[in-house]
């Protein structure tokens, strides 16, 4: 098994670093990206740091080719596992510097750098030192066990698929999406509910109570409790008389069960108490909504 | 342990007085309008203060230190505001909430009044509050996996607060209409620990 593995280590490093590596040395968006990476302030220059991923794209573009060439050979392996070990070295630094730069590493969009980045990175390092462990050339090995080589190239790409989040769209949502048609919805439909509180300050807000008493709230919901059937919401507020401008709570009382689908005109008890003398304020504060007089049509 | 049960004790004898003056003399209003200050309102222009002498103020950013009522606020532009909570201050931090749950390294959206010493008395605070369009990528028991962008975000459902609006009915807290792919605007709570958001409100199919 492990000979096994490590003879075919090459050929799973070489199409990894040849994708990744192409992507970074002819990809249009190398700049955009070389932008969001923590090379920008390592080189000081957006133009540097572009030029300086495009030769590390050169580079692991020519280590995957070498490792495809020659996979009996030392030095490839030993070049791979070294690249893994800059690669861990480099994102430990970003991720300690600038933990919320991207890591540059396939030269796609990604976010801040995490775990999957350095777990790709370990395996470069244990895929390079696996390959330059290898006895056999990877072409006669699959040739003798065709079999297991299959298996084992696909549990490869089974994992660089699952640590690229590039590729997420392509087997996570499509899982997702099945698992919630065979096992059903994960949540349940809600039957004989409580009306949430943020469904009656929705049925306050659509309502002419609100509009009315919209110049006197000053806060938002302030606190909120249900009592026989009545919701009270209260609101901070204040009025101004001839004495001057008084603090008052603004409480609604609106039926606990209604919402906006079953009360569209609901009805709103509206009161205002000044928090200095604890007395009800006359209703004549509130501002009516003015009568909207329609246009005159031409006949 | 006894001076909070007599502080709730008042808090509830309050809140029966509040009732009996709400339910009882209170005017009644029907009929239907629009406008609102929910949470969605911390993103709307400042409303313009009642007093004519007193301007009204805006303020948005992390708490770096809380003395009592008053929070130091770094700005994201490198301004700073002091803001002073009072008893009439509303304060969201994914539900309607008190003082006690504000933490340093929160982030606040606030509107009140500017007071003559530098300070705002705030009317409003909403802490940590989000509001992104995102599409569904995931769902499970107690969260969905959700996109911005590119940028992949995970939004907790919250027992008894997340709720959510299909077509611009009715809030309502049945999830079971989300749906793998649909394109959502989702109203929440950041979480500075890891970066999540805790979802108040998910709207779908506008």
């Amino acid at each position: 098994m492990i000979p096994l593995v490590s003879n075919l280590a090459p050929l799973v490093c070489a199409a990894l670093l040849a994708t990744t590596g192409a992507a970074k040395l002819f990809g249009r968006q190398t700049a955009r990206l070389a932008a969001n990476t923590v090379l920008v302030r390592v080189f000081n220059d957006g133009r540097r740091a572009t030029l300086a991923l495009r030769v590390l794209g050169g580079v692991e573009l020519s280590l995957g080719a070498a490792l495809l060439a020659s996979p009996v050979a030392l030095l490839p392996g030993a070049g791979t596992a070294l690249l893994g070990v800059g690669f861990t070295g480099y994102l430990a630094y970003a991720k300690a510097t600038a933990p919320e730069s991207s890591c540059g590493c396939s030269a796609r969009a990604e976010g801040p750098i995490g775990a999957r980045s350095f777990t790709r990175a370990g395996l470069v390092v244990a895929g390079g030192l696996a390959a330059a462990g290898g006895d056999a050339a990877w072409w006669s090995e699959v040739s003798r066990r065709p079999g297991g080589s299959a298996l084992v190239l696909a549990a490869a790409a089974a994992m660089l698929l699952g640590l690229t989040a590039d590729l997420d769209r392509v087997w996570l949502v499509p899982l997702r999406k099945a698992r919630i048609r065979v096992f059903g919805h994960p949540l349940p439909p809600a039957s004989g509910e409580r009306v949430p509180v943020a469904a009656t300050v929705q049925l306050l807000e659509n309502s002419l109570a609100w509009q009315t008493a919209m110049p006197v709230v000053r806060s938002a919901l302030l606190d909120h409790w249900d009592d026989e059937g009545w919701r009270v919401l209260r609101y901070a507020g204040s009025y101004r008389d001839a004495r001057g401008t008084h603090p008052v709570s603004v409480l609604f009382a609106l039926d606990v069960t209604l919402t906006v689908d079953t009360a569209p005109n609901p009805a709103v008890r509206v009161s205002l108490i000044d928090e200095e003398t604890e007395e009800v304020v006359p209703s004549s504060v509130l501002a009516p909504v003015p009568v909207r007089t329609p246009l005159p049509l031409a006949t | 342990m006894s001076h909070s049960q007599e502080s709730g004790g008042r808090r509830l004898d309050r809140r029966r007085f509040l009732t009996t003056a709400a339910v009882g003399g209170a005017t009644i209003v029907g009929a239907s309008a629009l406008g609102g200050l929910d949470a969605e309102a911390a993103f709307a222009d400042p409303m313009p203060s009642l007093d004519a002498a007193i301007p009204s103020a805006f303020a948005e950013g992390r708490i770096v230190a809380m003395n009592r009522n008053v929070l130091d606020v770094a700005g994201s532009h490198g301004e700073r505001h002091l803001i002073q909570l009072t008893n009439a201050t509303s304060i969201w931090k994914l539900r309607t909430t008190t003082a006690e749950s504000i933490e340093v390294g929160d982030g606040l959206y606030a509107r009140g009044a500017a007071m003559p010493d530098g300070t705002i008395a705030a009317d409003a605070v909403w802490v940590n509050i989000v509001n992104v369009y995102v599409t569904i990528r995931g769902i499970a028991k107690d969260r969905l996996h959700l996109t911005h962008g590119s940028d992949e975000l995970v939004g907790h459902i919250v027992p008894d607060t997340t709720t959510a609006s299909y077509l611009g009915g009715a809030l309502t807290a049945d999830l079971s209409r989300t749906r793998i792919g649909q394109e959502a605007q989702v109203l929440g709570a950041w979480r500075p620990a890891d970066g999540a958001i805790d979802i108040a409100r998910v709207s779908l199919g506008h």
